[in-house]
């Protein structure tokens, strides 16, 4: 090949790798222009801040649904991490191979499955059991519904558990093997070294995925809709409904006109906002590390 | 719940036995990887007693109620047929993939062969694809509503919808593909390079064939993004039934379909016989994807 | 030794199996209890409503008088939300102290439709107007860019044809029009509608059956919100857009709109809960959150 297609190559490739940024770029510019004009008509404070969202009566508060999706993100964490790290730790250093070729597959199944039949699994099958359980149980009675805080949390925690799986295990194997070796020679059990050598040898990589976890946590609509409750007020027990940002949009968006549409598009662009810190924060922890 | 919470607490148990580590250790019969060890086991237990159960939830809801006539080519309010929205999901995945493959694999094709590391366009590249893989799919849905359909004036569109999902799984296929280039072994570059190849000939003839498992692997998660996404699609590619005729017009795919059946009530057994359909189908990509990934690790 | 570790395994994931079969049991115990008894205590009313700004909530809320001082809707915030009736209807199902409402077109079986102020929830009594609860169907078109063959499909959704389909389908006729003549030049072309998810399914069949008649016609629906149908016939994205709340006036200054049918809004409960009738007063009080338990209303 001559050195003219060469170069045209290199300049195809980085213009490929520019496309990203130009589509962050464009998604930046479209929901700014959307979602800030809205946001400044209704007050920023009030926005942001207000606790009453009532778009009948013109009242556009998302604070209720910030707390909301903070709550809901961190209990799918909580629930969801142990439990996924613990399982790719298995498929990487427990699991017989006969059995992983059945495993593997499954996790990626349950990535697959569409979250609205979560959703419908949720509602069917965990909704009733916390409501018997939790909510009105005859041992813990914490009042409600069934749908709520808890219910989406452990909902999010299951549909996490491919990503993170996914994630953590190909950087428990990236681990070169002589860590593992060693550790055993010196005498440490198998958990020991696992736990003690490759993990934290694992830790930067699966750090990286941290953001994607939560990403996908706090991005999930069509499931949480449907186990949440969608009370625009801020929850008080585990058991309280919930109302989270993404819930907020889909909800309301297929009814809204005017200023009610675009108080909705604001609530993408706090959503948008939320990410970008999030992003940032652990790209500047990264680097602290580094 | 209860296992759950013993083992956030027992992982702290984990780091604070790292921290006074003990001097004589007898193999396995040691409490602590005693009680790891359950909790590993455990932890898989759960997830894979999660998968049976919502598997085998789908499967008794929607066997029993799938009919013959839900698969007729043409959709009528009567028998609400999914195999227009199966040929949607088809065309819609196909045409995704058409923009996002070639574009992710030449992006991580710079990052890997081309870009300096550290240097400040990566950095940035790197940033955003991070950014973009975080993006919720309502955002992305919403962005595809105002930047295609409204703005462009495409209105709900098969391409409004291509284009949002491509942006979607960019970042996935990216991530993947540099993965696998990375572990292509430097000693094929010096190899290829050694024998007067040139740069190009080495990536296209050496190493993305090496590569090509890892890649693989990022193109099989992404379709099966593409063919559960409901929220970034009801936004942007529209929810009328029948066969897409043409790049500007709307069309439903499976997982949109059963969203539709559900939000009114009226169809709710065709709803599930969807969801089977939908899991059958994941399946036979993931199956698709692994046999794939065997020829082309044999050759 | 791996052995022990095994057994140790499948003895920890038969109990958790154990415990939700058992948690089942007891939830499928509870409530054959309340099937035996004639009044059980069912506690704290759980309140369901539809999201803001949807047709269904808009006509049950004006017509049960749910508004603050200002006539504003005033639903209760811990009302649970949802916007689909699909979900409306299996949280009704399986919890036996939910209230919730939906369309009349879309009432299953599987939970109990409550008499309001003693009158039950049937088309024929939305049609006499003994029974109150119910909202129009709304189409809406920019009148002077409506394509003859759009005018042809809206006159036979008026006919006695269309308005017998509507029948059929458990909705209230609003005209009674002529039998459907398709026009002697065969009329061609598409019509694009968009809107409302309720009206959608209906629309669907009264499009089937109108091609039928006139083979060479394609139409397309959209479902996708009154507010998003609205929007686009108002920019000519649609030709007609669907709505099942009437038109703002805002909007009724671009759009010329035609009721098309009505809709009657059925309040519901779960099988289990023996209330059969409630008056529109202990409704309005249910849903503005000032009657919280059921044994205020039994």
């Amino acid at each position: 090949m001559s050195k003219t297609s060469e170069v045209l190559m290199k300049f195809v490739f980085m213009i490929c790798a520019c496309v990203s940024i130009a589509a962050v770029a464009l998604i930046c510019v479209f929901m700014f222009a959307n979602g800030v004009p809205a946001m400044s008509e209704i007050g920023f404070t009030e926005f942001l801040l207000g606790d009453k969202w009532r778009p009948s009566s013109d009242l556009y508060g998302i604070f209720p649904m910030i707390i909301g999706s903070i709550y809901v993100t961190a209990g799918a964490i909580i629930i969801g991490v142990p439990i996924g790290l613990l399982c790719a730790v298995f498929l990487a250093y427990y699991c017989p191979s006969k059995l992983y070729s059945i495993v593997k597959p499954a996790v990626e199944l349950l990535a697959g499955i569409p979250s609205i039949v979560y959703g419908f699994f949720g509602l069917m099958v965990i909704v009733p059991f916390i409501k018997d359980n939790i909510a009105r149980g005859n041992f813990i009675h914490l009042g409600g519904s069934g749908k709520g805080v808890l219910t989406a949390s452990i909902l999010l925690g299951i549909m996490i558990l491919p990503t993170i799986i996914s994630t953590v295990e190909p950087n428990l194997r990236a681990v070169p093997k002589m860590y593992y070796e060693g550790s055993l020679a010196l005498g440490a059990t198998k958990e020991r070294s696992v736990f003690c050598t490759i993990v934290p040898a694992a830790k930067s990589g699966v750090m990286a995925g941290v953001v994607l976890w939560i990403g996908r946590a706090i991005g999930e609509t069509m499931a949480v809709i449907i186990v949440a409750g969608n009370q625009p007020v801020i929850p008080e027990k585990i058991t309280s409904g919930v109302r989270t940002l993404t819930a907020n949009i889909v909800l309301e968006m297929a009814y809204a006109s005017d200023l009610h549409k675009d108080a909705l598009i604001a609530t993408a662009v706090v959503l948008f906002v939320f990410i970008l810190i999030i992003n940032t924060c652990f790209s500047l922890l990264k680097r602290s590390e580094s | 719940m209860d296992q759950i919470k013993g083992s956030s607490d027992n992982m702290e148990v984990v780091t604070a036995e790292r921290m006074t580590p003990k001097k004589k250790q007898t193999k396995s019969l040691h409490p602590f990887s005693v009680l790891v060890k359950i909790l590993v086991y455990l932890s898989a237990i759960i997830t894979v007693s999660v998968l049976v159960f919502i598997i085998a939830y789908i499967l008794i809801m929607g066997v029993s109620n799938i009919t013959p006539e839900l698969f007729e080519w043409k959709y009528t309010p009567e028998n609400v047929s999914m195999m227009p929205a199966i040929i949607n999901t088809l065309t819609m995945t196909a045409l995704t993939l058409l923009m996002a493959v070639p574009i992710g694999i030449f992006s991580a094709i710079y990052l890997v062969e081309y870009a300096k590391r550290g240097s400040k366009l990566v950095k940035i590249i790197r940033l955003t694809t991070e950014t973009l893989s975080g993006i919720p799919s309502i955002v992305f849905g919403l962005f595809g509503f105002l930047a295609f359909v409204v703005a462009a004036g495409w209105g709900y569109s098969l391409l409004a919808g291509a284009i949002t999902l491509a942006i979607m799984v960019l970042p996935l296929i990216i991530r993947t593909t540099e993965e696998a280039l990375l572990a292509v072994p430097d000693t094929y570059r010096e190899g290829s390079f050694g024998l007067g190849a040139g740069k190009l000939r080495t990536i296209f003839k050496i190493i993305v064939p090496s590569a090509m498992p890892g890649i693989l692997s990022g193109v099989i998660l992404s379709i099966g993004r593409i063919s559960g996404e409901t929220a970034a699609l009801i936004f942007t590619a529209g929810t009328s039934a029948g066969v897409t005729t043409g790049l500007f017009r709307t069309s439903r795919t499976l997982a949109v379909h059963m969203y539709c059946l559900l939000s009114e009530g009226l169809y709710t057994r065709q709803a599930y016989a969807t969801a089977v359909v939908l899991l059958i189908m994941v399946i036979l990509i993931n199956a698709l994807s692994s046999i794939l990934a065997k020829k082309l690790a044999k050759k | 030794m791996f052995k022990t570790k095994k057994i140790v395994a499948l003895a920890a994931s038969a109990a958790l199996i154990l415990s939700m079969a058992v948690g089942c049991n007891n939830a499928n115990n509870t409530s054959s209890d309340d099937d035996t008894s004639s009044t059980v205590d069912l506690g704290e009313i759980n309140v369901i409503s539809r999201e803001d700004g949807s047709g269904t909530r808009g006509a049950f809320v004006e017509l049960m008088g749910i508004v603050d001082e200002n006539d504003k809707d005033a639903t209760t915030v811990t009302a649970e939300i949802t916007n689909s009736t699909s979900v409306m209807m299996s949280t009704v199902a399986g919890n036996e102290s939910a209230i919730g409402y939906v369309s009349l077109g879309s009432l299953y079986d599987d939970v109990k439709a409550l008499k309001v102020d003693g009158v039950e929830a049937t088309p024929e009594n939305v049609k006499s107007g003994d029974y109150k609860v119910s909202r129009p169907f709304v189409i809406c078109y920019v009148e002077d860019k409506l394509s003859d063959l759009a005018k042809d499909f809206i006159s036979y959704i008026m006919s006695a044809d269309g308005q017998q389909l509507l029948t059929d389908e458990k909705y209230i006729s609003v005209a009674d029009g002529e039998a459907y003549a398709a026009p002697e030049t065969a009329l061609s072309g598409e019509i694009s509608i968009s809107g409302s998810t309720s009206v959608g399914p209906v629309m669907e069949k009264l499009a089937a059956a109108y091609m039928e008649k006139n083979k060479d016609v394609k139409i397309s629906i959209e479902q996708n919100g009154s507010g998003a149908g609205i929007k686009a016939a108002t920019e000519g994205v649609s030709d007609i857009g669907m709505s099942s709340r009437e038109l703002k006036d805002s909007e009724k200054e671009k759009l010329a709109d035609t009721k098309i049918a009505l809709d009657g809004v059925a309040v519901i409960v779960n099988k289990a809960n023996t209330v059969e009738n409630l008056t529109s007063e202990q409704i309005k009080n249910i849903f503005l959150g000032e009657v919280t338990e059921w044994a205020d209303v039994q």
